[in-house]
């Protein structure tokens, strides 16, 4: 009976496939329209404007002029409905006539508030913004290509309230970019969330495959997408928006859109970029030219051989088009970027097509493609010591000539390698080759029916190879001898995407919606890495090498879900809707695989585009729950496995001392928030404001099990955690006159972070770093040693030479208790460790102003700042530990005696074993993006490119307030390596590291565009 | 609608189809996969000899440091040159090692007890009788070596969510009950050649393990009689008298892993300088030094033999049952024959008993011995025969020679503490390990069980 059904149901599927074909022949008849959008105070024409025959699937998307072309509508009286981010929509009847092209010209008002844009991002189904309890950011293509970012993520920051985007490190082709959405939500996850591309769920994994820095972040993989193919991207935060992304939408969700291209005769533009990065400060060391005996001693600065002022080059040629059936967007790409550390490069090639073609009135298909070859000459930083290139910096003496001699490069004393000699003689080549493609078929056999099936794929071979030849660092085999290592990872994403929707129209007062659908991902991983000690002196293969290793690792992760959701409007102010995701994904216990994640939302428009001053307000709320997964590196952690133990020269088994968890089961976020839009004067000011309250339960970490059993570890749920807090965004045109307009955007995001509970002891969550999950404290909180203070005056306690004493130290303050407590006058330094800081903010926010002069000047400042977290400043610990002592305060310690500035000798060896000594206020302001763009539109360049050649000088990182000491506040030690694989320990709670980062380089850039 | 749900019907049942979630892992094999076929139960076998030389060597690295064979080598980490002065703070890492790897080689011998019993009808019965074998004795001697490192010891562990501690009273029968589990599987069906050949780590003769094991712990009861009987049964000539764990390369033997780094640690120079002149078996461990000093001071010898990272490493010093068998002749009251075994020890010279073991070529006693100049004289070739293998501790314990700490760079004498603190591993998810015993302040002192 069951199996009759599917066959039926099959044949039946089967028949719809087939059935666009026979439709073909017997289509109406049709005709086009065509047209201009224009931005209505200004007059000039806009790009990127969404136009639909309204209530059909037909669109376009108007060129960089703002023309567009329709064809393929069925005769008769039609409306176009015209939607622009930033713009009030505009439905306009029109009537088409067979044989005749329809024009219809189309001006857009600037408006700041606009409910009825369209999202698609957790609503499974395109839905207007009105519609929708949860507050969805989106980034349209204007914003992105003027932000001159080399990579999405950097161009996203600074634009979405609640999304803390920093830029973990200045390494060239984007640096490694974590994205925390609304605060810490997970241990095991890392704080990434979902992101899909053309509705193909991506790998942006930033773990390396060779120790290039162990947990550093050179780059996550998002860098190989162009942010010019960009037509615009959805944000939406956590789980309230995101419950139909099931058991990995803890994170929240960042949907990105190319451009699709549009219809009309082949349109060029070329951008061409030229540009210049540099480190924006030197940091102080150690340039007493006198020794601890007082003698003469020659100093060097090393920064002045590692850092160079860098050239960075990029062309983007796009050309698109369309025909009655068909529209196209090609484009190519290929920057080169050298990073402000020499030797350091990223180099990115990439084309992309994108096609649209009807198939019949009732079947669309959209097909995307982009391939892309990415290139990175990296060098180590963080934590490698042996070999790493600021590691050496911070911890080399400045009293080293590090210039070869008869072409042997000196070593320094006691840690880490002579940078030159890294500079000229490590390499750390990667080779990444990487396809994205869909193919989305969608299907409308009746106007409130429609179905939309996507596959998607995302394939990335990564290859990463390091040569340290011999003789290159300190100490004996096996590093010494050299290594040259080639490890090959294959990480592929597959999914697919079913979804249908019926409109069930209205009903008396009410229209409901009913969508349901499917989705099936894949992800497979393989990595294969080979690895030789002992290189011959020529020859930098692994081939070269004498002492082989090798190593393999292959990992699947599946998830399938299934998904319906209900929608009831009431007279298009009522929006109600409820949903439910059921879950099932291959990490989990069959037991605990299936999970269900409902939400709930209701929105409702209390004024709808009334005129006055109040023009717009809507109230909002939504309740929704959402999942997360282990990554990668936990993914068979149902699993009681056995590891190799040979033994005499024999096999052997024995139990792996990580204990599987047959129950595991996924971590689960329930959040809701509450929220009102609200446009005021005309468009003039909108506003939004939220408020969201979330708690993860079940996180996932490893408790310890009792050693006594053979185990030490398994995975199991840990505790609670909640993120509460307040996302605002104000958008105001300040002045709107025909020749000068001025608008600015202020974001500002305040989010609490706390462990609510945990069922095991509160424990490190960076191996060897004093980041820790307590509970009662926010995630990542510091946890280390402490200077002693006075209890009753809370003054500092300093020994007989002024020098700190850490607490309840023997060496420091006294042999017995009472002997420290005395001294303390009480007991407030009987604890050896205390929380000595938060490393998360109090709030984010960023202030965009914009401003139009006449029609061809634009300048634009965008200033993002971060307030309120505490950063350890462990480079500058480095410094003054005694093998380098090349730290200004060390300096201090030469100076004679006498000299005011003296320190007593032992001072910063005595600050080493202070931890809170290196904490640091992290806030700062940065000059995230500064531009200015003229259109050179002089008639004898006109003849040449129709429009004009745009030229745009802008800055990146130009400034940054901060009293911050380190070379950036923003620089983390960490990326987001969490269950990534050839990581160590590291979770998305693992902020406010400055040790030996990469510095984030000051970019200047002046680009060209021409269309014709 | 209908066509819609038929169509959604038929999408969700070819995906359920296409995409199975019950995945292997084909990284690392699965305990199912293990413990279900004879291959995997032979390479447990294998697991458990390899872990039982490292839990061994952890064990045995540690009695040298708080006794007075050990100390640190230059480039050690502090907490090793904090326990040669008698210092072991809780959650010291070297300490921990000793119990978490005892404890994962005890797992190990459960899960090829369990697997040689789940796959009873596929091992000759001379194949099961040696896995079953080695699975006792291995058992039997890391909670032995337990019970020489902690006040109170968990005996049943194997499942358990929280393991319970006993007192060396209970713990000690449960070692000894091991033991004759061992005996009477290779006496009731002798260990076929398959298990000799291919499953016992060359080298190593089973048969003589388990004697010597069975003495040991008999000794350490009290039982004179079966120290007796099962140290007479131990093989002294011929190579099966020498049982070694070999250590082939890659693999590096367990003191040569230890002598240089971090975790370097080298005989101390007054082991070799309170020798009886004459002496020769110094030779045999280490290579005299006048200059070498460790991290915080203590006169060293470098190791010899133990230097090379191939160098066999024994499971016992055969003499250790000569000098057990002696004990328990002196403890009868047989003065004469036990002063001829402690002889046989004291002379044993180039060539001897055809076996490489340390070799002291000194004359015999004086004649006229007591009870109690034997019973020194034993100590004493104990002290010198059997360096390194962690016993010297005990001994320490058993003669209330325990002498409190002594801080570099002065010279240890014997035992400088009882016990090690317990394992913070087990501490921090185990309700049930006891408070860490005190340590004696008035020296010297005896230990409480």
């Amino acid at each position: 009976m069951t199996l009759a059904l599917v066959r039926r149901a099959a044949v039946f599927c089967a028949l719809t496939i087939v059935s666009p074909l026979l439709l073909a022949a017997q289509q109406q008849a049709t005709s086009t329209v065509s047209g201009h959008v224009t931005d209505a105070s200004v007059g000039r024409g806009l790009p990127d404007v969404q136009v639909l025959i309204t209530g059909t699937r037909i669109g376009a998307v108007t060129g960089p002029n703002g023309e567009f072309t329709l064809t393929g509508v069925p005769i008769g009286a039609r409306s176009i409905t015209v939607r622009r981010i930033g713009y009030e929509p505009v439905v306009r009847p029109v009537t088409v006539v067979l044989g005749s092209t329809a024009t219809a010209d189309v001006a857009l008002r600037v408006s700041a508030v606009n409910l009825s844009e369209v999202v698609v991002t957790g609503t499974g189904i395109a839905t207007e913004k009105r519609k929708v309890g949860t507050n969805i950011a989106t980034v349209d293509s204007a914003l992105i290509s003027r932000a001159q970012a080399t990579t999405v993520d950097q161009a996203m920051q600074g634009k979405i309230p609640g999304a803390q985007i920093t830029q973990n490190s200045g390494s060239p082709g984007g640096g490694g970019i974590s994205v925390r959405l609304r605060g810490v939500n997970s241990f095991i996850s890392g704080s990434d969330p979902l992101y899909i591309i053309d509705g193909v769920i991506v790998n942006n994994e930033s773990g390396q495959l060779a120790d290039l820095g162990t947990r550093a972040n050179p780059q996550n993989r998002l860098a190989d997408l162009n942010p010019d193919d960009i037509e615009h991207i959805e944000v939406i935060r956590g789980a309230a928006a995101a419950a139909l992304y099931g058991s990995r939408a803890n994170n929240g969700v960042v949907q990105i859109f190319t451009k699709r291209g549009t219809s009309g005769k082949p349109r060029f533009t070329s951008t061409t970029r030229w540009g210049t990065s540099q480190l924006r400060a030197q940091q102080p060391f150690n340039f007493y030219p006198f020794d601890v005996n007082g003698l003469p001693i020659t100093r060097f600065n090393y920064q002045d051989d590692i850092f160079h002022r860098a050239p960075s080059w990029e062309q983007n040629v796009t050309v698109e088009g369309g025909s009655d059936q068909t529209r196209y967007f090609m484009s190519g790409n290929f920057g080169n970027e050298d990073g402000i550390m020499r030797s350091t490069a990223s180099r990115r090639t990439g084309a992309r097509v994108n096609l649209q073609q009807q198939l019949s009135p009732t079947l669309v298909a959209n097909v995307t493609s982009n391939y892309v070859t990415t290139n990175n000459q990296l060098q180590a930083f963080g934590e490698q010591n042996d070999y790493g290139i600021m590691g050496s910096l911070f911890f080399a003496p400045t009293n080293v000539d590090f210039r070869p001699i008869n072409g042997v490069y000196p070593l320094p004393p006691a840690l880490g390698t002579n940078p030159l000699l890294a500079i000229a003689r490590i390499r750390n080549p990667q080779t990444i080759e990487r396809f994205i493609g869909s193919t989305k078929l969608s299907w409308t056999p009746l106007s409130k029916f429609l179905v939309d099936y996507t596959i998607g794929i995302d394939n990335t071979g990564f290859e990463q190879r390091q040569f340290v030849p011999r003789n290159a660092v300190l100490g004996t085999a096996p590093l010494a001898t050299g290594r040259s290592q080639s490890v090959f990872e294959n990480n592929r994403v597959v999914n697919q995407d079913a979804v249908t929707s019926y409109d069930w129209g209205s009903l008396g007062s009410a229209e409901m919606r009913t969508t349901a659908g499917a989705n099936y991902t894949s992800q497979r991983v393989r990595i294969t890495q080979a690895t030789a000690n002992g290189l011959a002196p020529v020859g930098d293969l692994v081939s070269a090498g004498s002492v082989f290793s090798a190593a393999q690792t292959d990992v699947e992760l599946r998830t399938l879900g299934f998904y319906g959701q209900h929608e009831l409007s009431f007279g298009d102010k009522l929006f109600l809707s409820g949903g439910v995701r059921w879950d099932a994904s291959s990490t989990f216990a069959p037991s605990e695989r299936w999970q269900a994640f409902p939400k709930l939302s209701a929105s409702y428009v209390l004024v709808d585009n009334r005129a006055g001053s109040l023009n717009n307000l809507r109230l909002r709320s939504a309740l929704g729950w959402a999942g997360s997964q282990p990554g990668i590196l936990n993914a068979y952690s149902q699993f009681i496995t056995f590891t190799q133990l040979p033994f005499a020269g024999r096999p052997g088994f024995v139990n792996d001392v990580t204990f599987g968890n047959p129950n595991l089961r996924n971590e689960r976020a329930r959040e809701w928030e509450l929220g009102a839009d609200a446009g005021f004067l005309g468009g003039r000011v909108a506003a939004e404001a939220t408020y969201y309250d979330r708690l993860v339960s079940d996180l996932l970490f490893f408790r310890p099990l009792p050693t006594s059993t053979g185990f030490s570890r398994q995975f199991y749920p840990i505790g609670t955690m909640s993120n509460k807090g307040l996302e605002l965004l104000l958008k105001t045109t300040n002045v709107d006159a025909p020749n000068f307009q001025w608008t600015s955007t202020m974001t500002y995001a305040h989010n609490k972070n706390l462990v609510e509970s945990l069922t095991i002891q509160d424990f490190q969550s960076a191996g060897g770093y004093p980041n820790r999950i307590r509970a009662g404290e926010p995630a990542g909180v510091f946890y280390g040693s402490y200077a002693a203070r006075d209890c009753v005056t809370g003054a500092l306690l300093t020994d007989s030479l002024g020098r700190y004493r850490r607490s309840n130290q023997t060496a420091d303050m006294g042999a017995t208790l009472a002997i420290r407590e005395a001294l303390s006058h009480g007991t407030c330094n009987d604890s050896l460790n205390a929380v000595i800081g938060d490393p998360n903010p109090k709030w984010t926010g960023s202030f965009l102003n914009e401003f139009t002069l006449g029609k061809k000047i634009h300048l634009r400042a965008l200033l993002d700042g971060v307030f309120g977290n505490k950063i350890m400043n462990l480079s500058t610990r480095a410094q003054n530990a005694g093998i380098a002592s090349n730290s200004k305060s060390y300096e201090r310690e030469l100076l004679p005696y006498g000299d005011p500035r003296k320190l007593p000798p032992g001072w910063n060896a005595r600050t080493q074993g202070i931890f809170q000594y290196w904490i640091e206020d992290g806030t700062f302001v940065k000059l995230r993006e500064l531009s200015a763009s003229y259109t050179v539109d002089w008639p004898g360049v006109r003849r040449y490119f129709r429009d004009g050649v745009d030229l745009t000088l802008s800055g990146r990182n130009l400034a940054v307030w901060t009293n911050y000491s380190g070379y950036d506040p923003e620089i983390n030690l960490f990326g987001t390596n969490a269950g990534g694989l050839q990581s160590v320990q590291t979770t998305a709670a693992d902020r406010g590291f400055d040790f030996g980062g990469y510095p984030i380089p000051r970019v200047w850039q002046l680009s060209a565009r021409v269309t014709f | 609608m209908r066509m819609m749900r038929q169509c959604l019907g038929a999408t969700a049942a070819i995906m359920l189809a296409a995409c199975n979630l019950d995945l292997q892992n084909p990284n690392q094999p699965t305990e199912g996969q293990v413990t279900s076929s004879p291959d995997g139960v032979i390479a447990l076998a294998t697991g458990l000899q390899g872990r039982f030389a490292q839990s061994y060597g952890n064990y045995a690295y540690m009695a040298g440091l708080v006794t007075d064979e050990f100390a640190s080598t230059t480039a050690a980490l502090i907490s090793i040159s904090d326990a040669e002065q008698g210092s072991v703070p809780p959650g010291t890492g070297i300490a921990e090692n000793v119990f978490n790897s005892i404890y994962r080689t005890v797992r190990t011998a459960d899960d090829l007890l369990n697997g040689a019993n789940a796959l009873a009808g596929q091992f000759d019965a001379g194949t099961r009788s040696g896995l079953r074998a080695l699975a006792f004795a291995l058992k039997a001697e890391s909670l032995g070596e337990a019970l020489q490192s902690y006040q109170q010891i968990p005996i049943n562990t194997f499942g358990q969510t929280a393991p319970t501690y006993v007192a060396r009273a209970v713990a000690l029968p449960v070692v000894r009950e091991l033991l004759d589990s061992a005996e009477a599987e290779i006496a009731a069906t002798p260990p076929s050649t398959f298990f000799n050949n291919n499953i016992l780590t060359p080298g190593v003769n089973l048969p003589n393990v388990i004697h010597l094991l069975r003495a040991r712990y008999a000794r350490m009861a009290n039982d004179d009689a079966t120290a007796l009987a099962a140290a007479n049964a131990v093989g002294r000539t011929g190579p099966s008298a020498l049982s070694l764990l070999t250590f082939p390369s890659p693999a590096v033997n367990f003191y040569a892993n230890v002598t240089g780094g971090t975790n370097g640690v080298s005989p101390r120079r007054q082991w070799r300088l309170t020798m009886e002149a004459g002496d020769q078996r110094f030779t045999w461990f280490v290579v005299p030094s006048a200059t070498a000093t460790g991290r915080v001071g203590a006169l060293l010898d470098l190791w010899n033999r133990y230097a090379n990272p191939q160098s066999p490493l024994p499971v016992y010093f055969p003499d250790e049952a000569l000098l057990i068998k002696a004990e328990a002749l002196v403890n009868g009251g047989q003065i004469v024959p036990a002063q001829a075994v402690i002889d046989s020890v004291r002379t044993d010279c180039t060539g001897g008993r055809g076996i490489d073991d340390p070799k002291a070529c000194l004359p015999p006693l004086a004649a006229g011995q007591t009870a109690a100049t034997l019973l020194d004289e034993i100590y004493r070739q104990r002290r010198y025969e059997l360096l390194g293998t962690g016993l010297r501790w005990e001994d320490a314990r058993r003669r209330n020679h325990i002498f409190g700490p002594v801080a570099a760079p002065g010279v240890p004498n014997e035992g400088q503490r009882c016990w090690l603190p317990y394992a913070l591993g087990d501490r921090n998810a185990n309700s049930n390990v006891p408070p860490d015993p005190a340590e004696s302040t008035s020296f010297p002192s005896g230990c409480t069980y």
